[in-house]
């Protein structure tokens, strides 16, 4: 709590909003002491600020500046009780609903969204009308009209935080419902009910002075609302006395602004892929390394990877996640690359397409692809590259595809990006790329969310084999999906690498599996390619330490064990590869 | 068709909330305004139309059951009593052609700016950390804090008594004869213009900041990755792969905003005498009248819903996913 503390006074937007808000508060604590009294007629109706009156006078010759400031206390008070009124409302019916569920969620749901439904001033006004006028009618109006988003947000936080573990544990546990909420619930919403009652304080104060403006205020007392009230009135226009609303409209938007700030700081602390991410590293040294080792490489390889270096910017500084890794893969030929999760393989495989996210970076190495330096393309080399050259089949691909188009339209601007094919023929080739990974062509009119997750990945395998590239980059291709769809779809995979020859690298964490995949196989550990050898030799005579690690984590697999555990299909369809180009020069190691 | 009558059972259900809030509001009050309303038509009408007005209302001595059903019966045969303010209009009369106004005017102005809003929205998530993210994002979103009827008056201090570009009030000349007229038209528009651009320089800051922070979530998605791998344009990127997929729940936050714009809008009416509910609803509120307040809160909430079952269709429309269980 402390921690997060800190870090809100560290940003700017926290800092200059949390300034702003706290001059107001003192403005309207100390500040109504100081000036003249905002009701009495102090001087002539009308007059542009002086020295007399600094603001000048209103329309009835009272001191505008007397009642901006005095106008501040009330106007914040109604603000700051409403914004805790309905915070607290909100929260009570929302985690009520979601915590409880069932029927009481329900009713109290369907009543929340009626609410939220009807528009809140037309309301606050029917209301505000019959109500005897006074600072509580205007606070009851506004909690009536403005609870019902809170208790929209709440809900879905306590269904959210109901799921988890340890509030399922006091369930079991027989704690009280009470209980519960007060000790397991409300402690893990802590950022919400402060952003719920800065945004509540927000709308508060708005519809406040709207409704001052509308004359439902009690047009006796000194708010910055009643102040824009007779400043309609008194004809501040007709006579040109901006003076009178002004500074009011400007005190409301500074309160407003400052607060706007303060919930944006919350939101970007609890969601920080809202700020503006960190530069990428440079690459400036790269040329200069990149140059000699090009001259490395080998002759007859589709890619040559050499020492390449990929950084992260963090908070912390420049993290390297791809060490000087080096390695080429032969046409035709199922390079496997192993390693636990963040060992940077992922990372590898995005870097040959150049897909890197824009706070990573290629900071030395190269990348040449059949003759072409990847590194080196410019955007628009780049975009034609892609796809056409080296396609990616993505983990999850069920959830990569576009879920607002349909497939033929997902095979259609494929097509046409990389040379203009009319809608016609690439509906045909997608129903021909359909049919090639065993789905119905008919397929081609569907959408996304109506196939099986079995069934996407088949989509985005036949997507990636569109444009016939040389080299298909399959990234945990498999991983979420079930054994027996995982088999088939990888023997699919291997039949159509035989009939239409191109090269792929496999990474998966999965080692058994590369293992009767693969011709050769690399082992990456913390971003640095350890070993790379034949699928067949590493598997018998492993030589570096954490590759023998990796082997024997699998129970089925000692480094003696020269019966792969893998199913049968694959273990022959995996004998039936002639083992082609086992001899390339392979990693640093 | 399932989705789409499960809707529309939704928002007869809250038309049914509102009506009946709007029956109960005036009995739980206390000080019995109501009876103090129709003391106010007292020598101003018949006892038979006092009569008549309060059966239209259920202000009956029948048990409060009878008076409901009376009440939603006079409310379905469309008769909303009669407006104080402007004796003997019946309230129905007065709403509708001051619904027309605020409809077009505020209807005009949020499409506007929600159209542009989100155009904007796209363009500062896609070039983040650009001169649009970084200085019209918190410039417009300054100008959101202030009320939207404070804008209204700013704007027409300036370009109005100021300048003297626009006219300062009402939707057209008196001097103009209505009509489907060119002059008529024109004339309508150049009232329309200070009005609707201060609404539309309210809410534009909200409705970019909204899209773009959707449309950053939507980068950050496989969808995108996919989409650059597979070579597009990156035009075709920004628009049919990542604006596509951020729109639905920023559509859906449409909606949800509607009431609340729709009341910022209504205030803004009342700086420029615009003849819409807004200003029907400020008349109602100073001269206590009671029958068109009620009626506007109904007529109001009525469109709201409308509206946003218009959008509800609209998602349907833009999601397959939704459409597919509709």
């Amino acid at each position: 709590m402390r921690e997060t503390l800190r870090r809100l006074l560290r940003q700017r937007k926290a800092a200059v909003g949390g300034t702003l808000l706290l001059g107001f508060l003192l403005v309207a604590l100390v500040g109504p002491w100081f000036v003249m009294d905002p009701t009495e007629l102090m001087g002539q109706p009308h007059q542009p600020p002086s020295s007399a009156h600094w603001f000048g006078t209103t329309g009835q010759g009272q001191d505008v500046l007397a009642q901006t400031v005095v106008g501040a206390r009330e106007t914040l008070a109604i603000g700051f009780a409403v914004g805790a009124l309905v915070t607290l409302v909100g929260a009570l019916v929302g985690i009520t609903a979601g915590y409880l569920g069932r029927r009481v969620d329900d009713a109290l749901t369907l009543t929340t969204n009626i609410f939220l439904v009807i528009p809140g001033l037309p309301l606050a006004i029917v209301l505000g009308a019959y109500l005897p006028s006074g600072p509580f009618r205007m606070v009851v109006v506004l909690t009536f009209a403005g609870w019902a988003w809170n208790a929209r947000v709440f809900r879905a936080e306590a269904l959210a935080l109901r799921g988890r573990d340890f509030v399922a544990a006091a369930v079991v546990a027989g704690e009280s419902h009470a209980r519960i909420i007060t000790r397991e619930l409300l402690p893990n919403m802590a950022s919400l009910v402060a952003s719920s009652f800065i945004g509540n304080t927000l709308y508060a104060v708005g519809a406040q002075v709207g409704l001052e403006f509308l004359g439902l205020g009690d047009v006796g007392a000194v708010t910055w609302g009643t102040n824009l009230y007779w400043a309609g009135n008194d004809a501040a226009l007709l006579t040109r006395s901006w003076w009178i609303f002004v500074p009011t409209g400007i005190c409301i938007a500074l309160v407003g602004f400052s607060l706007t700030l303060l919930s944006s700081a919350i939101d970007e602390l609890t969601n920080p892929s809202l700020r503006a991410p960190p530069k990428a590293p440079k690459a400036a040294v790269m040329r200069a390394v990149a140059t000699p080792a090009q001259e490395a490489a080998a002759p007859g390889a589709l890619l040559s990877v050499r020492d390449l270096c990929i950084e992260y910017m963090t908070q912390a500084g420049p993290s390297r996640v791809v060490d000087q890794v080096s390695l080429d893969i032969a046409p035709g030929e199922v390079f496997g690359l192993a390693g636990e999760s963040g060992s940077g393989k992922s990372t590898l495989g995005y870097a040959l397409l150049r897909l890197l996210p824009s706070s990573a970076a290629i900071t030395q190495g190269s990348i040449v692809f059949d003759g072409t330096d990847v590194t080196a393309l410019s955007p628009e080399a780049l975009r034609a590259f892609r796809w056409s050259r080296v396609s990616m089949v993505f983990q999850s691909a069920m959830s990569a595809l576009n879920p607002v188009l349909t497939l033929g339209e997902q095979f259609h601007d494929t097509l046409a990006a990389h040379g203009g094919a009319s809608r016609a023929s690439s509906y045909a080739r997608g129903r021909e790329l359909l049919a090639m990974v065993g789905l119905k062509p008919e397929l081609v009119n569907a959408w996304p969310h109506q196939l099986s997750g079995g069934m996407r990945q088949r989509v985005g395998i036949a997507l990636a084999l569109a444009l016939e590239p040389r080299l298909v980059v399959m990234d945990e291709p498999t991983t979420a999906l079930d054994v027996v769809v995982q088999k088939e779809l990888l023997q699919r995979v291997l039949e159509l690498k035989e009939r239409l020859g191109f090269a792929v690298l496999f990474i998966t964490h999965d080692l058994p599996l590369l293992l009767a995949l693969s011709d050769r196989v690399g082992i990456l550990q913390a971003g640095k390619l350890v070993e790379v050898d034949t699928a067949q030799r590493l598997r018998t005579d492993a030589r570096h330490p954490y590759t023998r690690l990796l082997l024997s984590s699998f129970p089925h697999l000692g480094a003696t064990d020269t019966q792969a555990p893998t199913p049968d299909v694959l273990e022959q369809a995996a004998s039936a590869l002639k083992p082609p180009l086992a001899a390339l020069p392979g990693g640093r190691r | 068709m399932r989705y789409v009558l499960r809707r529309l059972g939704f928002y007869l259900l809250a038309a049914w909330a509102s009506l009946t809030m709007n029956f109960v509001i005036p009995r739980l009050a206390p000080g019995d305004p109501a009876t103090a309303m129709f003391a106010r038509f007292e020598g101003r009408i018949s006892p038979e139309a006092l009569v008549a007005l309060k059966t239209a209302f259920g202000f009956t001595d029948a048990p409060w059951h009878v008076q409901y059903f009376t009440y939603l019966k006079h409310l379905l045969t469309g008769d909303f009593g009669l407006s104080y303010a402007y004796y003997p209009s019946p309230v129905t009369e007065v709403i509708g052609t001051g619904l027309l106004w605020t409809l077009g005017l505020a209807g005009c102005a949020v499409i506007i700016s929600f159209a542009v809003g989100t155009m904007l929205g796209v363009l500062a998530a896609w070039n983040r950390g650009g001169w649009l993210d970084s200085a019209l994002a918190p410039a417009l979103a300054f100008l959101g804090a202030f009320p939207y009827f404070w804008l209204a008056m700013l704007a027409l201090y300036l370009f109005g008594f100021g300048l003297g570009w626009f006219p300062l009030r009402h939707a057209y000349s008196h001097d103009v004869e209505p009509g489907a007229t060119l002059t008529f038209i024109a004339d309508v528009g150049r009232h329309a213009v200070l009005p609707a651009a201060s609404i539309v320089v309210a809410t534009l800051g909200g409705w970019m900041l909204s899209m773009r922070n959707t449309m950053v979530a939507v980068l950050g998605t496989d969808t995108l990755r996919l989409a650059h791998a597979k070579g597009l344009p990156p035009r075709q990127v920004m628009l049919r792969y990542a604006a596509r997929n951020a729109l639905l729940p920023n559509v859906t936050g449409f909606g949800m905003a509607l009431g609340f714009v729709l009341s910022g809008s209504l205030l803004t009416e009342i700086v420029f005498s615009y003849p819409g509910t807004g200003y029907l609803l400020i008349l109602a509120v100073r001269n206590q009248d009671y029958p068109l307040m009620q009626g506007l809160f109904l007529v109001i909430t009525l469109a709201v819903l409308a509206a946003n079952f218009a959008v509800d269709l609209l998602c349907l429309w833009l999601d397959p996913r939704t459409r597919a269980h509709a």
